[in-house]
C-alpha cells in the first residue's frame, strides 16, 4: 500500500516545490523570532532598499562627472574607461559569485544534512540540485543586482544608451551567475573528495575572516592624501586590463556596451557566444555535479586513513621540555588539563582562531601606524598651550601601551568572555569530574590570560625598541600592562560566566546577548580606569616637575589595586553561579 | 578498587527534579551495592537521563540527596565525583582532540599519575580497537568510535560507580558483546554499574536489579524474580515493563501502520 499517488516527476514543479519549502522555513523562523529580531530583519530590509537608490543615485552622479571635460585632464581617453566599466562589474560579479557559491554550496550539499532526505524523497535528482544552486547562489545574486545594477543602469542613464541595454543587463548577470554556481559546484565536489567536507569549511571561513580584516584595515595602511595626478591616472588606465578580447567575461560587457551605442552587428555577437557559452557551461555543470555526487564519487575520499601508520607517540618523560615540566610542578592537574586542552583546541579549530588573528592584525597595523608617525603627537595647527603639547607628549610616551591594551581588550572579549561557552556541549567532561570552582576558574583564567600576556609583551617590547623607549619606563609599562590585563581578564570572565551558552554548533555564532555585549563596554571602560590610575600619577607628577620615581610608584600602587580589584571582585561575585553553570 | 561486596554505592534518598512546573523527577529512592549491576529502565522522558545527571553532579536536585561512595554529593561534591565514571547517552566530545589526548586530559582532571595515565590509555585504546585512530581527530570518528571513546575516557581512572545513559546505542554487536563482558567484569571486581537501557534483553540478562521509572516516579525495584511477582502474570521483561508502564497505545501505533 502506498500513500504517494503520482509521484513529482515534473522537474520545475519539484524545484518549485522545493524552493517553496526553504519560503516556508524562512517564514516560520521570522514568525517565531522575537519581536527585535523581527524589527531588526525589516529595518535591514529597508536599509538594503535605501542602498539601492543611494547606490543608483551616487552611480548616476559619478557617471556624469566621468563623461565631463574636466577628467579628461586626468583620464586621457574617459570613454574608454566609461566602456570599460560594464566589463569590470560583470567580472567582479562573477568572481564573487564564483568564490562566495563555493562556500554556500559546500553548506547547501554536504554540511546541510538534508541531501539524504532530499534524495530518497520522490523527486527528480536536478530539481534537489537546482533549488540547491538557487539556494545558494540568490542571496548572493540579490547582492550583485543591488550593487552593480544601479552602476550599470546609472552608466546606461548617463550615457544614454538604448533601452534594449536595460534587460540584457539582467539577463547576463544572471546567466553569468548561474555559470558561476555551476563551475563552483564542480570545485566543491573535487576539493570534497580530497579533503572533509568540514575542514575545508573550516579553513574556508579562516581564509575569509583574514582577508576581510586585512582588506578592511590595510586601507590605514595607504598614503592616500599623497597620490598623485599621474598615479591616479596609472591606476585607472590598470582596470582597462580586465577587458581583455581572450575573456568571454570582457566579451558580454564589450556586447552591453555594443548594444547600448546601437552597434547591433557587434554587440549580438558579443553577447550571443557569451551567452550560449554561460548556457552550455551552467548545464554540462549541472548534470556533471548530479552524477559526481549520486555515484558518490565526490564523498569517497582519496586520502582515506588507509596505510597511514599509527604514529608512534614518544615518551612524554623524556621528551618534554623543560617549560612544561615546571608548569607540571607548579600547577594542579586540573588547570593544567584545561590549559592544555584549552590550547589545542583553540590552535587546531580554525573558526576560533580566526576571531583571534583579528586583533593581531590590528595590532600589527597600528604598530606600523604608530612607529611611522615617530611617536610625535598630531600637530594641529600649532596654537595649542604648551601645557597641553607636553601632556600629550608625555602621553604619547605610553601610546603603545594603550594600543597594546586595546589589542589585550579585543582578544580578551574572545578569549576571557567566552571561555566557558566555548567548552559547548562537552562542557559535561569537566562538570562531572572532580575539579574544584577555584581551579577551573584558574584554568580559565591562564587560557585567557597567558596568550593574551605574551602578545602584549612582544607588542610593547618591540614598539619600545623601536621608539628607544628608556629603560625604566619599558619596565614600568611591562608591569602596568601585567596587571591590567589580569584585572581585564577576572572581569570579562566573569561577564563569560553569567553569559554562558553552551548550545552552539558553530564557535563563530556563539551568542552571548546583551551580557556579552555590556561586558565588552564595561571591560573597555574599566580600561581606561586602569590606564588613568597607572599613568595620570606620571603625567602629573611630571607635569608638577616631580622625580618620575614618585610618578612611577604612586601610578603603580593606584594601577596595581584597581586592577586587582578588577581581577579578584567580579569573580568573587560570580563564583555561585559557576557550579550550576549548564543546569 | 575492591570496595566492600555489600557496600552501597549509590544511593538516592526522596530525590527530585523540577524544571519549572514540569517534576521531571519525584521522589526517587533507591540503592546500588558494590559489584551490582542496575539497569534503569522507563519510557522516553519518563526522567532516566535526569536521575542520572544528578547522581553524576551534573544536575542540582531541587531537593533530596545523593550519595555515591558514601559521600553526599552536596557536600562533598569532589570526593563523590572521583570514584564515579560517566558515559552520556550522546557522547559529546572535543572533535579537535584526539582520543589520546582526551584520555590525557580526562587523566589530568582526575589528577592521575601521567604515567598511569599512559597506560591506562594504551590499554583502553587498545581495548576498544581505537589504537590506529587514537591520534587523529575525534570528528573524523564514527558514532561508535566515538562511544567507544567516551567510556574510555570513562574508565580512565578506573571508577568504583560507573554510570552510564545508554551504553550501547550506535555500536555494533561485536562492541556491544564486548561493553557487556567489560562491565561484568568491572562489576565482579567491586564496581556499581548503573545503566538506563531501551533494550530490555540487555537489562534482562546482564542486570542484577532493575528500577522502572514513568512519569518521573520509580514504580518498581527488584530483581527479576520480584519483578515478575508484581507483573500481573507476565515472564518476560518487555512483558512487565509495558504492563507497569502502560503499552497500550502500542497496540494502536501497529494497527494505524496496518
Amino acid at each position: 500500500m502506498s500513500l504517494v499517488s503520482t509521484p513529482g516527476s515534473n522537474l520545475w514543479s519539484s524545484v518549485w516545490k522545493l524552493l517553496r519549502l526553504r519560503g516556508v522555513i524562512f517564514l516560520s523562523g521570522f514568525r517565531r523570532a522575537r519581536l527585535r529580531n523581527k524589527i531588526g530583519m525589516v529595518v535591514l530590509g529597508l536599509v538594503l532598499l535605501a542602498v539601492l537608490v543611494v547606490a543608483f543615485v551616487i552611480s548616476y552622479l559619478v557617471l556624469r562627472v566621468l563623461s565631463s571635460p574636466q577628467l579628461a585632464q586626468v583620464v586621457p581617453e574617459p570613454d574608454r574607461l566609461l566602456a570599460n566599466i560594464p566589463v569590470m562589474v560583470v567580472s567582479l560579479a562573477f568572481v564573487i559569485i564564483l568564490i562566495t557559491s563555493f562556500g554556500l554550496l559546500l553548506q547547501a550539499l554536504y554540511l546541510a544534512g538534508d541531501m539524504d532526505f532530499l534524495l530518497s524523497s520522490p523527486l527528480p535528482i536536478r530539481a534537489v540540485f537546482l533549488s540547491k544552486q538557487m539556494q545558494a547562489i540568490l542571496p548572493n545574486y540579490a547582492l550583485i543586482l543591488l550593487f552593480g545594477l544601479p552602476v550599470l543602469f546609472g552608466l546606461g542613464i548617463s550615457q544614454g544608451y538604448n533601452l534594449l541595454y536595460y534587460p540584457l543587463v539582467v539577463l547576463v548577470l544572471t546567466l553569468l551567475t548561474l555559470t558561476a554556481a555551476g563551475i563552483a559546484s564542480l570545485v566543491v565536489m573535487g576539493v570534497v573528495r580530497i579533503f572533509p567536507a568540514r575542514r575545508v569549511a573550516e579553513v574556508l571561513g579562516f581564509l575569509v575572516a583574514i582577508v576581510s580584516i586585512l582588506c578592511s584595515q590595510s586601507g590605514q595602511l595607504g598614503n592616500f592624501a599623497e597620490i598623485s595626478g599621474e598615479q591616479a591616472s596609472f591606476a585607472l588606465m590598470q582596470l582597462e586590463r580586465i577587458n581583455s578580447p581572450i575573456s568571454p567575461l570582457a566579451w558580454a560587457g564589450s556586447g552591453l556596451v555594443a548594444i547600448g551605442q546601437g552597434q547591433w552587428l557587434s554587440g549580438i555577437g558579443s553577447l550571443a557566444i557569451t551567452l550560449l557559452l554561460s548556457g552550455g557551461i551552467f548545464a554540462i555543470s549541472l548534470s556533471t555535479a548530479e552524477r559526481l555526487y549520486y555515484s558518490g564519487w565526490a564523498s569517497v575520499q582519496v586520502s582515506s586513513r588507509r596505510g597511514k601508520k599509527t604514529r608512534r607517540e614518544p615518551s612524554r618523560v623524556t621528551t618534554r621540555p623543560i617549560v612544561f615540566t615546571l608548569f607540571d610542578r607548579l600547577l594542579p592537574g586540573p588547570v593544567r588539563a584545561i590549559l592544555a586542552k584549552d590550547f589545542l583546541v583553540l590552535r587546531r579549530d580554525l573558526r576560533s582562531l580566526s576571531q583571534l588573528v583579528t586583533p593581531l592584525i590590528l595590532g600589527i597595523i597600528y604598530a606600523v601606524m604608530l612607529v611611522r608617525r615617530g611617536g610625535e603627537p598630531p600637530t594641529g595647527r600649532g596654537d595649542a598651550p604648551a601645557v597641553l603639547i607636553e601632556v600629550m607628549s608625555n602621553l604619547m610616551l605610553f601610546a603603545n601601551v594603550g594600543i597594546s591594551l586595546f589589542i589585550s581588550w579585543s582578544l580578551l572579549s574572545r578569549l576571557a568572555g567566552m571561555s566557558f561557552s566555548l567548552e559547548g556541549k562537552q562542557y559535561w567532561l569537566i562538570k562531572s569530574a572532580p575539579v574544584s570552582t577555584p581551579r577551573l576558574v584558574a584554568g580559565k583564567f591562564l587560557v585567557a590570560y597567558l596568550p593574551t600576556l605574551i602578545l602584549c609583551w612582544i607588542f610593547l617590547l618591540i614598539t619600545s625598541l623601536l621608539q628607544r623607549v628608556s629603560l625604566d619606563t619599558l619596565v614600568y609599562n611591562l608591569i602596568a600592562v601585567t596587571l591590567t590585563v589580569a584585572g581585564i581578564t577576572g572581569l570579562n570572565l566573569a561577564f563569560g560566566v553569567i553569559g554562558a551558552n553552551f548550545e552552539w554548533e558553530d564557535p563563530r555564532r556563539i551568542s552571548q546577548g546583551a551580557l556579552g555585549c555590556l561586558g565588552f563596554l564595561v571591560s573597555g571602560v574599566c580600561l581606561l580606569v586602569c590606564l588613568f590610575f597607572f599613568f595620570g600619577p606620571v603625567v602629573l607628577f611630571d607635569l608638577l616637575g616631580s622625580t618620575p620615581a614618585i610618578g612611577f610608584l604612586v601610578g603603580l600602587v593606584a594601577g596595581g589595586a584597581a586592577s586587582l580589584c578588577l581581577m579578584i571582585l567580579p569573580l568573587w561575585f560570580v563564583r555561585q553561579r559557576i557550579p550550576v553553570l549548564a543546569e | 578498587m575492591n570496595p566492600n561486596p555489600n557496600s552501597t554505592l549509590i544511593q538516592t534518598r526522596d530525590l527530585v527534579k523540577r524544571f519549572g512546573e514540569k517534576t521531571a523527577v519525584d521522589q526517587v529512592t533507591f540503592q546500588v551495592s558494590a559489584g551490582e549491576v542496575f539497569g534503569f529502565l522507563g519510557p522516553n522522558g519518563a526522567g532516566k537521563t535526569t536521575t542520572i545527571k544528578m547522581i553524576v553532579g551534573l544536575l542540582q536536585p531541587t531537593s533530596g540527596s545523593v550519595e555515591v561512595a558514601g559521600f553526599d554529593l552536596q557536600e562533598h561534591p569532589l570526593e563523590a565525583k572521583a570514584v564515579c565514571g560517566y558515559l552520556p547517552d550522546t557522547p559529546n566530545l572535543y572533535p579537535k582532540l584526539s582520543a589520546r589526548e582526551l584520555l590525557r586530559f580526562v587523566g589530568d582532571l582526575y589528577e592521575i599519575d601521567r604515567d598511569q595515565v599512559e597506560r591506562r590509555s594504551k590499554e583502553l585504546l587498545r581495548l576498544f580497537e581505537l589504537s590506529e585512530a587514537a591520534d587523529d581527530p575525534i570528528d573524523s570518528y564514527s558514532h561508535g568510535m566515538q562511544q567507544k571513546t567516551a567510556l574510555a575516557s570513562a574508565l580512565i581512572h578506573d571508577p568504583q560507580v560507573l554510570m552510564m545513559d545508554e551504553p550501547t546505542v550506535g555500536l555494533d554487536p561485536r562492541s556491544a558483546r564486548m561493553i557487556k563482558d567489560i562491565l561484568r567484569q568491572l562489576a565482579e571486581r567491586g564496581a556499581a554499574i548503573f545503566l538506563s537501557t531501551h533494550i530490555l534483553e540487555i537489562a534482562e540478562r546482564m542486570c542484577d536489579r532493575i528500577g522502572i521509572i514513568n512519569e518521573g516516579q520509580l514504580i518498581a525495584v527488584g530483581t527479576m524474580q520480584e519483578l515478575r511477582a508484581l507483573g500481573k502474570g507476565e515472564t518476560s521483561l518487555e512483558d512487565i515493563f509495558l504492563s507497569l508502564t502502560g503499552g497500550a497505545e502500542y497496540a494502536e501505533i501497529a494497527e494505524v501502520l496496518k
